[in-house]
């Protein structure tokens, strides 16, 4: 009982706060912090656990959000299946490209997922245009029909909806942690050869973790196309190929709560900055630089051993007082 | 007294990296539960060897075969998983990782959760368990390595270097266990340390620039003074 609390307590309490943020925050904030969270946690994942820097994120959250987008406005109208066939197809796509790209160096495997990014784009926005209609976007918003016990055509139902599968790639990602997969993953980071020895094949491994990572990023990409009812090649413009790297940095690499802290952050700055001044890129460029510059851990990274010293050292003086 | 059965079979094997060749017809052979010793100077290609029978480095010409079955073209971790477990020179060890989690990793690998066999050669792992790795000393690590390594009953042992740069008591504990590992796995050591390298082996290969210059067999008659003219 104790250490069911102990691993559920930290992700019950993070997504409560993000639940209690709905009271004082716009919904559609706070759906686009979860939603991004979902997308940036793949990212944190790659790089935290296995060492793979990916700048072509983008392409699997339109893989993802395409394969929702086609059923939604081709086929049928039941939002719980063009997610389930959004999610299929970035595993489908992570299946089929991740063999290739998770032979190479970190360093290659980044501009080599750009490169998909790129590709992903003008298919879209030229090659296809006929079926996914260009620039124009496929809109399918009306199309969508209601779902029963959480209605996810309403922004309400699809809010609760988020909450909880955010939830539960949370609980995914905190049970690879803790598993020996989990540890693989870390060991490959390290020094592949050396887990060869023991009788891994690294790249089973790498690969394993680049499908997993890729279809929970196609995931936000099917859940931004329900939330939105649309889906346009912008979602896949490489120009926001960073987006995912730079939140997970921001937030911390490798750490569970890092996706989230730093989708807050980062969402927060931009919809806070971008109100208040016209060229808020720029604002944004120069406070990144000064944060990664303050704290390279980053945000989480930074905060979460003083939290942790504040709590010893109040559970020491509670103890001392009785 | 029957003679052991042929275990490693190694003949012939060249080795070059780029345009530097490493290795010049190389043969060895091991025997179940045998403890066999290459001695050598540096770069004399001890390691180029243990690396070639484990499928690091593959050779240019030559053959290894365990039981009767080619080893060669296979990839590492296929030679790991047919019992033939390689221990590296450097005691790097997943240091991210506690000490539990990197037995794990050797556990599950081989699906021999029998860890009560590692704590029994080397207890002290035992009180280590929730340590990062990166923080053990070397006559820690090298414990670890070989706890490791020795999950999944391993039928052949590629050990490096195993005692350089540890206290004299650690390398009598690694003696001993040695010895005891003897009874049911071949082991395949290479070792600078005269005196245990003579308290253990029951053959030993000398190696000189690529090639093996000498066999010593006979088990009593081999002394430290024999050996020192090849390191």
């Amino acid at each position: 009982m104790t250490a069911a609390l102990r691993w559920w307590g930290g992700p019950i309490v993070a997504f409560s706060l993000l639940a209690l943020m709905r009271l004082v925050l716009p919904l559609a904030f706070v759906i686009e912090v979860l939603i991004f969270s979902i997308y940036t946690i793949g990212c944190s994942f790659l790089l935290g656990r296995v060492g793979f820097i990916s700048f072509g994120q983008p392409a699997y959250l339109a893989i993802g959000a395409y394969g929702t987008g086609f059923y939604l406005y081709y086929f049928g109208a039941n939002p719980l299946i063009g997610l389930a066939v959004g999610v299929a197809a970035g595993a489908v796509a992570a299946g089929i490209v991740g063999p290739l790209f998770v032979r190479l160096r970190s360093d290659y495997f980044a501009l080599v997922n750009l490169a998909l990014a790129v590709i992903v784009f003008y298919l879209m926005q030229k090659v296809l245009a006929d079926i996914t209609k260009g620039d124009n976007g496929l809109w399918f918003l009306t199309n969508i029909a209601s779902t029963p016990l959480i209605d996810i055509a309403r922004p309400e139902g699809f809010f609760f909806f988020a909450l909880l599968a955010g939830l539960a790639v949370w609980a995914l990602y905190k049970y690879i942690d803790g598993s020996v997969f989990g540890a693989c993953c870390l060991a490959v980071k390290a020094n592949d050869d050396k887990l060869r020895f023991l009788g891994y094949s690294s790249f089973s491994i790498r690969l394993l973790a680049f499908v997993i990572a890729n279809t929970t990023t196609a995931l936000a990409g099917a859940m931004y196309a329900v939330y939105l009812g649309f889906v346009s090649p912008e979602i896949t413009s490489p120009a926001r190929a960073a987006d995912p790297v730079v939140v997970t940095i921001l937030g911390g690499t490798g750490s569970l709560y890092g996706p989230i802290v730093g989708t807050l952050a980062y969402t927060g700055m931009k919809d806070a900055i971008s109100k208040l001044v016209g060229n808020w890129e720029l604002f944004i460029g120069f406070l990144l630089v000064f944060i990664m510059l303050a704290g390279e851990k980053g945000i989480w990274g930074t905060l979460q051993p003083l939290m942790q010293n504040a709590l010893t050292r109040a559970r020491a003086r509670w103890r001392r007082d009785r | 007294m029957s003679v052991p059965d042929r275990l490693l079979e190694a003949s012939g094997l060249n080795v070059a990296y780029g345009e530097a060749r490493v290795l010049f017809d190389v043969a060895l052979t091991v025997s179940e539960r045998e403890i066999v010793t290459c001695v050598g100077r540096n770069g004399a290609g001890k390691s180029t060897l243990l690396k070639c029978i484990a499928g690091f480095v593959k050779p240019t010409s030559g053959t290894v075969a365990l039981n009767g079955a080619s080893l060669l073209g296979l990839p590492a971790h296929a030679v790991a998983r047919r019992g033939v477990k390689y221990i590296p020179q450097d005691k790097k060890v997943f240091s991210d990782l506690t000490v539990r989690e990197n037995l794990e990793l050797g556990a599950y690998a081989t699906r021999d959760y029998r860890w009560d066999r590692v704590l029994g050669y080397f207890p002290k792992l035992g009180t280590l368990m929730q340590r990062k790795a990166g923080h053990l000393s070397g006559g820690e690590r090298q414990m670890l390595m070989i706890g490791r390594a020795i999950l999944g009953n391993p039928v052949l042992l590629l050990i490096d270097e195993p005692t350089e740069g540890l206290a004299p008591s650690i390398v009598a504990q690694l003696k001993e266990v040695f010895k005891d590992l003897s009874r049911t796995t071949a082991l395949v050591i290479v070792e600078q340390n005269l005196p245990l390298v003579c308290a253990i082996s029951d053959r030993i290969y000398a190696l000189r620039e690529g090639r093996i210059v000498t066999a010593l067999e006979d088990r009593a008659s081999i002394t430290p003074q024999m050996c020192e003219q090849y390191v």
